[in-house]
């Protein structure tokens, strides 16, 4: 994983081989060459070059040292448990994750930042190996710039996720893992892609990924609709997150809420789970999602009107 | 790199010049003319057909080829080098539909395509493309049309007209004189057929014409649609002729009346 | 479950595909198009290993689009199947293969004859009248066997595929949704609504 810092570097055994490397390449005329990108391709050749382990098959490798299902005390732990959602509407793309980041059952972090902010015009999210997102979303920002540099236009949202898709494909099967959605507006509009680990595109207009994502679908597919407002949507993708933040024990700790418009995506704010639960997003005592606290509410009003009533 | 040194065919002059690359340009300007003419909406390709020997079958003659849905490409120079480049561009439209999605802009493809030739400027063991190339169309998601040229050397640019090929200069001034902005669908086609009887002089038949109109949309005309045009442009220059010559005629009677009266005056002195 | 079926009729075939993307027990998207129109006169329906099936399809699709403009006229269905088994064959053994099962109808204009090829991710090919892949086959074949008529017309076609879908939506556990209907004939390919 450590390429990048590789070809930047000008001293070293791998620079050095690199280099030998290169200039053996230049003389040929290599297939690629007329491939799809002729002269013009990415900062060294296609993907970067990746190391794996040397044993015979890297992916079994990784499996034995990562697996905590199999062997709890495993060395290494991927973090899996997450909920991530977008869904696109009338005023852009919502895009709302969670903060916890598990190992087992060790909350190893709650203010994990799960949304990759691309460029200014594109969010990607984060759930399966959070090295994974971090690392392959990041270096498909280098190459969202370099195509803006290159034809003079921004990137599109398909395009980008295509290329995102393309790349982790040709890693399939090594043990790569992510699902992630590329949000972001572009000629065509708000656009929301799903891309995972398994080479899987799909356009759409409603994502939600990771272990509390059947908690949060319950949620979004009731409240939306397409002409949901501004404020509506955020309210949405909040409680959304907060419901499976409630429900999925590897969820959790706080939401970050985004939104993308025309201009580009803007944080809407950071929002502790538990707080939700007893006061909602604002800071009024008793005004939360709660199940429990929404009925108390309920049968105060109630109570109110009764008394209303009464009188 | 001790090997590239003694492969490479391409090396330059002590003054600076890539003499191959100049050849090949010199092989472009023996080709048959092509013509890239940029309406308002509407970009018209024309070329110079060589006249086909009486057994050939003309079918197999083309010099004008569509890379993908929405990209022309017309060519002058080598025509079997014509084919490879056109080969290669087609594989990179489909190979971009691939990758990205999205079909290739014309600036994206020009520039492969140009990409391509630079290359063979300045590897061991080729020569480079002897064709320069027009390349017109529409990019997605949009309505302008585009002209773009690219040369041996892997030079592009982008053109509102322009011409390649034999007497290309004349072509090109002729142009640089009639071009106007934002020119319908008929004066573009007008204004293509008349720069290229600039060169052609055996007419309609040793013309072809392609004209797209939009993303995708593209026609070629048939022989007795550019037969028509012709003899349209043959009779306004024949009345432009008539005009011309009655002027002069006119100004000569008018000399020769005054001459005449002068005379009569100094006779009637 | 992934599930597509296909039929022949009189001067044409019909191609039906579920529309479900799904990851674990939650169903993605309920809309996804998993026929695509590879030529003018081609169909092909692609299910399998998620990643796999887009991938091939798309390097198909762009094949034989790219044989289109280079000889300016499209690869007869029967040489479409043939190349595009050979291109799963060759995957398989390669270090990785392709897992795709596809279904391929289409309509062969210089004979005037409809063809459907079966196809599946070891790179078998069978030339049917009818076919079906995933868990639906084991329903909608039998019921082909004894309702499938190769003379029929379109409007009896769609009924006899109606019958198929039908049956699916009432046996199988976790039955599909929504069906994409797509039909080539003389004419080219088109999208039907039922």
């Amino acid at each position: 994983m450590n390429s990048i810092a590789n070809r930047f570097s000008t001293t070293g055994p791998i620079s050095e081989l690199r280099k030998a490397q290169f200039h053996v390449e230049d003389d040929e005329f290599a297939d690629s060459v007329w491939g799809s990108e002729a002269g013009f391709g990415s900062l060294a050749k296609g993907v970067p070059n990746f190391t794996v382990p040397s044993v015979s098959d890297p992916s079994a490798f990784l499996r034995l040292h990562t697996d905590d299902f199999a062997d709890p005390n495993c060395r290494i732990k991927i973090q899996h448990g997450t909920t991530t959602l977008a869904f696109r509407f009338q005023g852009g793309v919502i895009v709302a994750v969670d903060s916890r980041a598990t190992a087992g059952s060790y909350v190893a972090s709650g203010t994990v930042k799960k949304v990759i902010e691309i460029n200014p015009y594109l969010l990607g999210t984060m759930a399966g190996g959070a090295a994974d997102c971090q690392y392959w979303e990041t270096y498909l920002g280098i190459h969202c710039r370099l195509h803006e540099l290159r034809n003079r236009e921004r990137i599109s949202v398909s395009a980008a996720s295509k290329y995102l898709s393309n790349l982790v494909y040709s890693y399939k099967g090594m043990g790569l893992s992510m699902g992630t959605m590329i949000c972001g507006w572009d000629k065509t509009g708000p656009a929301v892609f799903y891309v995972d680990s398994d080479g899987t595109r799909l356009k759409g207009d409603m994502f939600s990924v990771g272990s509390g994502s059947t908690f949060a679908y319950g949620v979004l597919d009731q409240g939306y609709r397409w002409d949901l407002t501004d404020e509506e949507a955020q309210e949405l993708g909040r409680r959304s997150i907060y419901a499976a933040g409630h429900r999925d024990a590897f969820s959790g700790n706080t939401c970050n809420l985004y939104h993308v418009k025309e201009d580009g995506w803007k944080f809407i704010g950071n929002y502790d789970i538990s707080k939700l639960h007893y006061d909602g997003p604002g800071e009024t005592p008793g005004a939360g999602y709660g199940y429990g606290v929404r009925i108390e509410r309920n049968s105060a009003a109630a109570a109110a009107t009764s008394i209303t009533v009464q009188a | 790199m001790s090997r590239s040194y003694d492969r490479a065919l391409t090396v330059f002059s002590p003054d600076g010049h890539l003499f191959q690359v100049e050849y090949a340009l010199e092989a472009v300007r023996k080709g048959t003319c092509a013509v890239g003419v940029r309406g308002k909406d509407v970009v018209v390709l024309g070329v110079e057909k060589k006249s086909v020997l009486q057994l050939q079958d003309p079918r197999t003659v083309r010099k004008v080829a569509m890379l993908d849905d929405h990209v022309c490409l017309a060519f002058a120079g080598l025509t079997a080098d014509g084919r490879v480049l056109i080969d290669k561009a087609r594989i990179e439209c489909q190979s971009h539909r691939l990758t990205v999605e999205d079909p290739v802009t014309v600036e994206y493809i020009t520039r492969h395509i140009a990409g391509i030739q630079q290359r063979y400027t300045q590897s061991g063991g080729v020569r480079p493309f002897g064709i320069s190339t027009l390349i017109v169309g529409f990019d997605p998601h949009d309505t302008k049309p585009h002209l773009y040229m690219t040369e041996p050397s892997g030079i592009y640019s982008a053109w509102k007209a322009n011409a390649i090929g034999r007497s290309s200069k004349t072509v090109r001034e002729f142009l640089e004189k009639n071009h106007k902005d934002d020119l319908s669908r008929e004066e573009s086609i007008k204004l293509a057929v008349k720069s290229l009887l600039e060169v052609v002089q055996t007419g309609a038949k040793n013309i072809e014409i392609s004209v797209m109109e939009s993303y995708g949309k593209i026609t070629n005309l048939d022989l007795t649609q550019i037969e028509a045009i012709v003899s349209e442009i043959e009779k306004e220059k024949e009345a432009e002729a008539e005009r011309k010559r009655s002027r002069l005629a006119a100004t000569a009677a008018g000399q020769a009346s005054m001459t005449s009266r002068a005379t009569e005056a100094t006779s009637g002195q | 479950m992934e599930t597509s079926f296909a039929i022949t009729g009189k001067g044409y075939v019909i191609v039906a595909s579920d529309t479900t993307a799904a990851r674990s027990i939650v169903k993605m998207k309920t809309d996804e198009d998993k026929i695509k129109v590879v030529s003018p006169h081609l169909l092909m329906s692609y299910s399998g290993e998620p990643g796999d099936t887009l991938q091939f399809a798309e390097y198909v699709e762009r094949n034989l689009r790219l044989f289109h403009i280079r000889n300016n006229y499209s690869l007869r269905p029967s040489a479409a199947a043939s190349w595009i088994r050979r291109s799963l064959a060759q995957s398989l053994r390669s270090r990785k293969p392709y897992s795709v099962n596809l279904m391929l109808g289409g309509f062969d204009v210089t004979a005037d004859t409809p063809h459907l090829y079966w196809i599946d991710y070891l790179g078998t090919m069978t030339e049917v009248p009818f076919g079906a892949h995933g868990y639906g086959s084991y329903f909608a074949l039998s019921l082909l066997d004894r309702y499938h008529d190769p003379e029929a017309t379109l409007e009896e076609g769609l009924v006899t595929l109606k019958r198929c879908i039908d049956e699916v939506a009432k046996r199988l556990v976790v039955s599909p949704g929504k069906y994409k209907i797509k039909v080539v004939d003389k004419d080219g390919a088109r999208e039907i609504e039922m």
